[in-house]
């Protein structure tokens, strides 16, 4: 009798866990929702937000702009090689370059752009949000007559929204660069077949995914934090799960949604 | 704000070359390729010319008669590599992909009109294997019944043997050949015989030998006939050249005789004139006469009384 008991104990517990799970997730997704409404009205984008804005767009972009190209050439260069010289050596070159911009570009640097992100800009801004919070900087901005979301949230969210495009995109248009000048050198006369085989690869289907692919790589990185930052620490019993390290949650939260854009786009793509 | 802006720029840039990439910006024309198997054939591939890409498959349809119908988007810049008597193929090989080429051989055709359809050959050697494979088939079933204990050559070899046999026996080729004794013993008779005859022959070719001979000496002898000839031949040497002398001489006659034709056509120039003073003095004589007739008495009475 007590094994049943326990049986039935454990699902009980597994159920509320669940239950509990999809009710945290329809708070989360209310509440990111309500953060990406305010992030598209133009209303943020006035005066006396304006500035922050502006500030936070740049500051998420600007200064990784450069180190993240660099270090995407590189990695990009070592790859464009390998893949043009193996392919070479199996007579398959005709295939090397597809293969390079459907791994690199298609792939590998919007993936890592979204990564590049989270890391730099958006967990950092999630501490940084998480702290202000705790220090009662929303309230202070309240008395003032002043919105916190649109002042503290908003603009990180839409700077992480900005970055990561702008990162894939440019890194994107310098490994196509990159392979041009690998694999026909600094010559000009290669660029209609260059082209056309480019034009290959982005098919009509391939080019909606990879859109649909970088905004939902960088609506997840950009809001998974800042949800979870807004969530009053006190609210609901305290579960042992709680008492996980937020910011790791954060984290694991947003490989797993990452994983399913990801896979997503796989499946649009191939299948 | 220039962060934007550029960002807005570049990804602008992006897909304009994308949709360039795509040939967005291109007008085509449109080509109907027809073919009995889509299979590697996919939308987006190419079609090759020389082996650059002139156009594109844009779609893949089954049409009603059960055929493929390939769409293929041509450049209209490309297009006038494709003239009406162009052949298209589509080629499989045993790796890589499916190719769909283009060859034009005659540059001066008029060029391939908008919306066209062309057969597809196929140009794969994959696809000629299950024709092969029956040809070889009934090749490998014509070889059994060929090799085969009661086939033809069989028997046919079996006859060659059994006829060398006989030609390897005392009667040889001959006993092979007439199949009995009696006749291959006439056939050695017939050679003996002819022996006989051919000496006998012999013997007549020496006697006509010695005719020969006979004759020559009749001929080229000293008294022969070909010795007086010559000297007859001597004679008429001589004699020709008498004759020519005589002719020589007719020549000189004929010039004189020409000298004194011309003379007398002088001659007869005069004679008119002459003739024509004649006629005058004798029309004056008559004049003369008319003249004395009237004035003598006895002139003759003229008129004509009547009763």
């Amino acid at each position: 009798m007590s094994g049943i008991d326990n049986f039935r104990g454990g699902w009980a517990a597994t159920w509320t866990r669940w239950a509990g799970l999809g009710g945290e997730m329809r708070r989360g997704g209310r509440d990111a929702a309500s953060l990406l409404l305010l992030a598209i009205s133009p209303s943020s984008y006035r005066s006396p937000y304006r500035s922050e804005m502006a500030r936070q767009i740049y500051l998420g972009t600007a200064p990784v702009l450069l180190w993240f190209t660099l270090l995407v050439s590189l990695l990009s260069l070592v790859l464009i090689r390998i893949v043009v010289v193996t392919a070479a050596s199996y007579g398959l070159s005709q295939y090397a370059l597809e293969m390079v911009v459907r791994v690199l570009v298609l792939e590998l640097i919007p993936l890592s752009a979204a990564l590049f992100v989270a890391v730099r800009l958006s967990l950092p801004g999630f501490s940084g949000v998480a702290s202000l919070h705790a220090r009662g900087e929303f309230e202070r901005l309240r008395q003032r007559g002043l919105d916190p979301l649109r002042m503290l949230v908003v603009p990180r969210v839409v700077g992480c929204l900005f970055a990561v495009p702008a990162l894939a995109v440019v890194s994107g248009v310098t490994a196509l660069v990159l392979a041009y000048l690998v694999v026909h050198g600094p010559t000009p006369w290669a660029f209609d077949s260059y082209t056309r085989r480019v034009g290959h690869v982005f098919s009509p289907v391939v080019s909606v995914v990879f859109a649909l692919k970088t905004v939902g790589l960088s609506l997840v990185v950009a809001l998974v934090p800042f949800v979870s930052a807004l969530r009053p620490r006190d609210a609901g019993p305290r579960r042992p799960r709680a008492a996980l390290n937020p910011q790791l949650r954060n984290l694991v939260l947003m490989f797993v949604l990452i994983l399913l854009v990801e896979l997503l786009s796989l499946v649009g793509n191939y299948y | 704000m220039v962060l934007v802006a550029f960002m807005a720029v570049l990804a602008t840039a992006s897909v304009a070359y994308l949709l360039y990439a795509r040939g967005f910006f291109e007008p085509t024309q449109k080509l109907v390729l027809i073919a009995d198997d889509s299979e590697g054939i996919t939308v987006g591939m190419d079609v090759t010319f020389s082996g650059f890409p002139i156009g594109r498959v844009n779609r893949i349809e089954l049409g009603a008669d059960g055929n493929v119908r390939i769409r293929v988007e041509v450049p209209k810049k490309d297009a006038r590599w494709l003239r009406t008597s162009s052949v298209f193929t589509v080629e499989r090989g045993m790796v890589g992909g499916t190719k769909l080429r283009a060859f034009t051989g005659l540059l001066d055709d008029p060029p391939l009109p908008d919306g066209a359809e062309r057969r597809v050959l196929r140009g794969d050697a994959m696809a000629e294997l299950p024709t092969l494979v029956s040809a070889i088939k009934d090749l490998l079933a014509n070889l059994q019944a060929m090799t085969s204990a009661d086939s033809a050559i069989n028997a046919s070899l079996a006859n060659v043997q059994a006829v060398t046999e006989k030609m390897r026996g005392p009667r040889g080729a001959l006993g092979a050949v007439f199949g009995n004794e009696a006749d291959a013993r006439k056939v050695v008779l017939l050679l003996e015989r002819t022996n006989a005859l051919l000496a006998r022959v012999d013997g007549l070719a020496l006697k006509a030998d010695s005719l020969v001979g006979k004759a020559e000496r009749q001929v080229f002898g000293d008294q022969g006939l070909v010795t007086e000839a010559r000297a007859t031949a001597v004679q008429l040497g001589g004699l020709l050249g008498e004759a020519r002398a005589s002719l020589r001489r007719v020549d000189a006659l004929l010039v004189d005789a020409q000298a004194i034709s011309g003379q007398a056509r002088v001659a007869t120039e005069d004679l008119g004139a002459l003739r024509a003073e004649v006629d005058a003095s004798l029309r004056k004589v008559d004049h003369l006469v008319n003249e004395i007739n009237r004035k003598w008495p006895f002139a003759r009475d003229t008129e004509i009384r009547l009763p």
